[in-house]
C-alpha cells in the first residue's frame, strides 16, 4: 500500500477572468521510503501539488491520503496537528525564524508534540548532527551561511520523525557546490534513515538524485503509469 | 513559544520600547487622572461626608468672608440629634484653585483628637495641647513642604512650630494643619476673637442630617449672622464646584488615554503581523495550529501593554505617594492619592487594552491562507 496516495486531484485559481488549473485530474502513489522528484516547467503545478500533499492548500476535487489518513477531510487544526506529527516541510528560501537560534528552530516543531525535555534535546542534538551543524547550534539565522541556513531548514524537517519530507526547490537558491553538498545530504538522509521524500526542482541535475522522477506538464503526469508506480 | 515571543520583542527592541513607553505614559496620566476623581469621591462620600454638617454663613464660599460668632456652638448643641460641635476658624493662603494650597484649620486640640479622624505619626498630642503656636501638620503637607517635628513653619503673617504630623483615613485631611482656634483667632489680621470661620457638627446615629441642618439654620436666623448649613460633603463639593466641573471633565481624559494606549499597541502589532505575516505562515506549516498562532499574536500585543501599563501605574502610583500632591480652592482640598483599586484598575486595563489592541491582527495570522502568506518577500 502506498504511503502517500492521490486520487483524481485537481486545483484551479482564479487569476482576473481567467481560470487557471494547475491540476487537473491527477493522480499519484510514493511508497514508504521513496524519493520521488517533480519536474516541470514554471507553472504547471509542481508547488501546488506539493502544499496539497502538505496540507496547507487543499485541493478542488479528488482525495489525498497519507499512512491511512485522508488529509482532505481534516479540519484546520487537525491538519496542524497532522503536519505537526507527520510532515516535514523544506522551503526554498529556508524561512528560519530570525529571533531564534539554530538549536531552536529545529526545537520548534518537535515542542508541538509530546515529548519529554530529554528526550526532545536528543532529537534535535541528532537532528543536527545529521546535517553537520552541531558546532552552529547557537548561531542565529544571520550569522549562518546560505547552505548552513538550509541544513538547520532540514534538521527542522527531520526532527519531529515525519512520515513525508517535502522539498520545494531546497537548491534553488544555493550555489552550485552548496547545491551539491544539500543534494547529497537529502540522498543520505533517504537512503540511511529510511525518510519518504518528494522533492520538487526545475534542475534536471538535482532530480536526478531521487530514486523516481515525475514531470508535470500543464496540470498531467507527462507518464502517469510512472506516478502510480 | 513563550521564548518565541519574549525574543521577538526583544529582537524588535525598538519598536518594543517605543510602543511600551507610550503605554507607560498614557497609563501614568489614566492613573493620575484616576486619583483626582477618587479624591473627589472620597470627599464627598463616607461618614465624614454624610454624618457632619458645616455651619457656614449665608451667602459666603470663601473661608475669609465667613464669620460666625463662637458663641453659635452653644446654641447649635442644644439642637436634638447634635453629637458636638466645633467651632473652627480656617485661614488659607489662597482662595482660588492652586496645586499647593495651605489650609490652617484652628479649633480646641482636645476636640480634634477627640473628633477628628487623625492618628499622630510623629510627634505628640501633649506638645499640641501646650503651645499656643503649636501645630499638626497633615502628612500630604509634611511631604509637599518638606516638614518635621521640631520645625517652624511661617507662610503669611502666621507662623508655627510643628510638634505632631498626623495621617487621616480621609485623605483630604492629610492637606490640613491644625492649630489651636486660640492662635488662628488672635492672627495679625484676621481679628477675629470670638469668631470663627465655621461650626462642625457631628451628629447622633439616629439624627437626619438635612433635618438638623435645617433646624440650626432656622434657630440662628435670630442672630446677627444667617447661615447655611449642609452635609460636609454638600458643603465641599459646593466650596470645589468649578473644579469639580474639570474633574468631571477630566475622566474623559482619562478614557482618551486607554484609547490611545489602544490605538498605539494595536498600530503596532498590526505592522508586526504584516511585517512577519510569513514568519506565522512558517509556523503554521511546521505544524502549529491557527489558534496557537493568534495566541502568540495576542502574548506579544498583551506583553507590551502590560509591561508598559503596569509601569506607568506603578511610577504613576510612587509619585502619588511621595509628592503629597492636592488641588484645592477657597479651604477645601482634593488629596491625590494612591489606591489598590487605582493599581488594580490600571493593570486590568492594561491587560484587556492589550488583548483587545492584538484582536484583528491575531485573528490575521491565524485565518490568513498558508500558501498566500508563504508568497509573500
Amino acid at each position: 500500500m502506498a504511503l502517500v496516495e492521490l486520487q483524481g486531484v485537481s486545483k484551479s485559481f482564479r487569476k482576473g477572468d481567467e481560470t487557471i488549473t494547475p491540476l487537473d485530474d491527477v493522480s499519484l502513489q510514493i511508497h514508504a521510503g521513496e524519493f520521488v522528484s517533480l519536474m516541470g516547467p514554471s507553472g504547471t503545478g509542481k508547488s501546488t501539488l506539493l502544499n496539497l500533499v502538505s496540507g496547507i492548500d487543499r485541493p478542488d476535487a479528488g482525495t489525498i491520503t497519507v499512512d491511512g489518513t485522508k488529509i482532505t477531510g481534516l479540519s484546520r487544526s487537525r491538519l496542524a496537528d497532522w503536519r505537526a506529527a507527520n510532515l516535514g516541510y523544506i522551503f526554498q528560501t529556508h524561512n528560519l525564524i530570525p529571533v531564534l537560534t539554530a538549536y531552536e528552530n529545529v526545537e520548534l516543531p518537535t515542542l508541538l508534540l509530546k515529548l519529554s525535555s530529554s528526550e526532545r534535546q536528543m532529537r534535535v542534538e541528532l537532528a543536527l548532527e545529521a546535517v553537520g551543524l552541531t558546532d552552529r547550534a547557537d548561531h542565529y539565522p544571520r550569522q549562518l551561511s546560505g547552505g548552513q541556513e538550509q541544513r538547520v531548514g532540514i534538521a527542522r524537517a527531520i526532527v519531529a520523525h515525519p512520515k513525508v519530507v517535502v522539498a520545494d526547490e531546497p537548491t534553488g537558491s544555493l550555489d552550485s557546490e552548496t547545491s551539491e553538498q544539500i543534494q547529497v545530504l537529502l540522498q543520505r538522509l533517504n537512503q540511511e534513515l529510511n525518510i519518504t521524500m518528494l522533492m520538487v526542482t526545475h534542475d534536471s541535475h538535482v532530480a536526478k538524485i531521487a530514486s523516481r522522477q515525475l514531470v508535470l506538464d500543464r496540470g498531467k503526469f507527462l507518464d502517469s503509469q510512472t506516478a502510480i508506480a | 513559544m513563550l521564548t518565541y515571543v519574549l525574543k521577538t520583542l526583544w529582537r524588535h527592541h525598538t519598536r518594543t520600547l517605543l510602543t511600551v513607553t507610550g503605554a507607560a505614559v498614557a497609563m501614568f496620566v489614566f492613573c493620575f487622572v484616576g486619583s483626582v476623581q477618587e479624591g473627589l469621591q472620597l470627599l464627598t462620600t463616607g461618614s465624614d461626608a454624610d454624618r457632619s454638617l458645616i455651619v457656614f454663613q449665608e451667602n459666603r464660599f470663601c473661608p475669609t468672608s465667613s464669620r460666625l460668632p463662637e458663641d453659635y456652638a452653644r446654641k447649635i448643641r442644644e439642637v436634638r440629634g447634635v453629637r458636638d460641635v466645633m467651632p473652627i476658624q480656617v485661614w488659607t493662603n489662597n482662595c482660588r484653585a492652586s496645586l499647593d494650597i495651605v489650609v490652617f484649620n484652628g479649633a480646641a486640640p482636645k476636640q480634634i483628637q477627640a473628633t477628628r479622624p487623625v492618628t499622630l505619626v510623629e510627634g505628640s498630642w501633649t506638645a499640641f495641647g501646650s503651645r499656643r503656636d503649636a501645630a499638626i501638620v497633615g502628612r500630604n503637607v509634611a511631604q509637599r513642604r518638606a516638614l518635621n517635628v521640631g520645625d517652624q513653619f511661617s507662610i503669611g503673617d502666621l507662623s508655627v512650630n510643628v510638634v505632631g504630623v498626623f495621617r487621616s483615613s480621609v485623605p483630604s485631611e492629610e492637606n490640613l494643619i491644625y492649630t489651636s482656634l486660640e492662635f488662628l483667632q488672635y492672627t495679625r489680621g484676621l481679628d477675629a476673637a470670638g469668631l470663627v470661620t465655621q461650626h462642625e457638627v457631628l451628629l447622633t446615629d439616629d439624627a437626619d442630617a438635612d433635618l438638623v441642618a435645617s433646624e440650626i439654620d432656622n434657630i440662628l436666623r435670630a442672630g446677627p449672622v444667617a447661615t447655611t448649613t449642609r452635609r460636609k460633603g454638600a458643603f465641599q463639593a459646593s466650596t470645589l464646584s468649578d473644579l469639580v466641573d474639570l474633574i468631571g471633565f477630566a475622566h474623559w481624559l482619562g478614557y482618551a488615554c486607554v484609547g490611545l494606549v489602544l490605538s498605539l499597541v494595536a498600530t503596532t502589532t498590526v505592522m508586526s503581523v504584516q511585517d512577519r505575516i510569513k514568519e506565522y505562515a512558517v509556523l503554521q506549516t511546521i505544524g502549529v495550529r491557527p489558534m496557537r498562532a493568534m495566541q502568540l499574536v495576542l502574548a506579544e500585543s498583551t506583553i507590551l501593554c502590560a509591561v508598559g501599563g503596569i509601569a506607568g501605574t506603578g511610577i504613576a502610583l510612587g509619585l502619588l505617594a511621595l509628592g503629597g500632591f492636592a488641588i484645592g480652592a477657597e479651604g477645601a482640598t482634593i488629596a491625590f492619592r494612591p489606591s489598590w483599586w487605582l493599581a488594580g484598575s490600571g493593570t486590568v486595563v492594561s491587560l484587556a487594552v492589550g488583548v483587545i489592541a492584538g484582536l484583528a491582527p491575531a485573528i490575521q495570522a491565524a485565518t490568513v491562507p498558508i500558501v498566500v502568506a508563504l508568497r509573500e518577500a
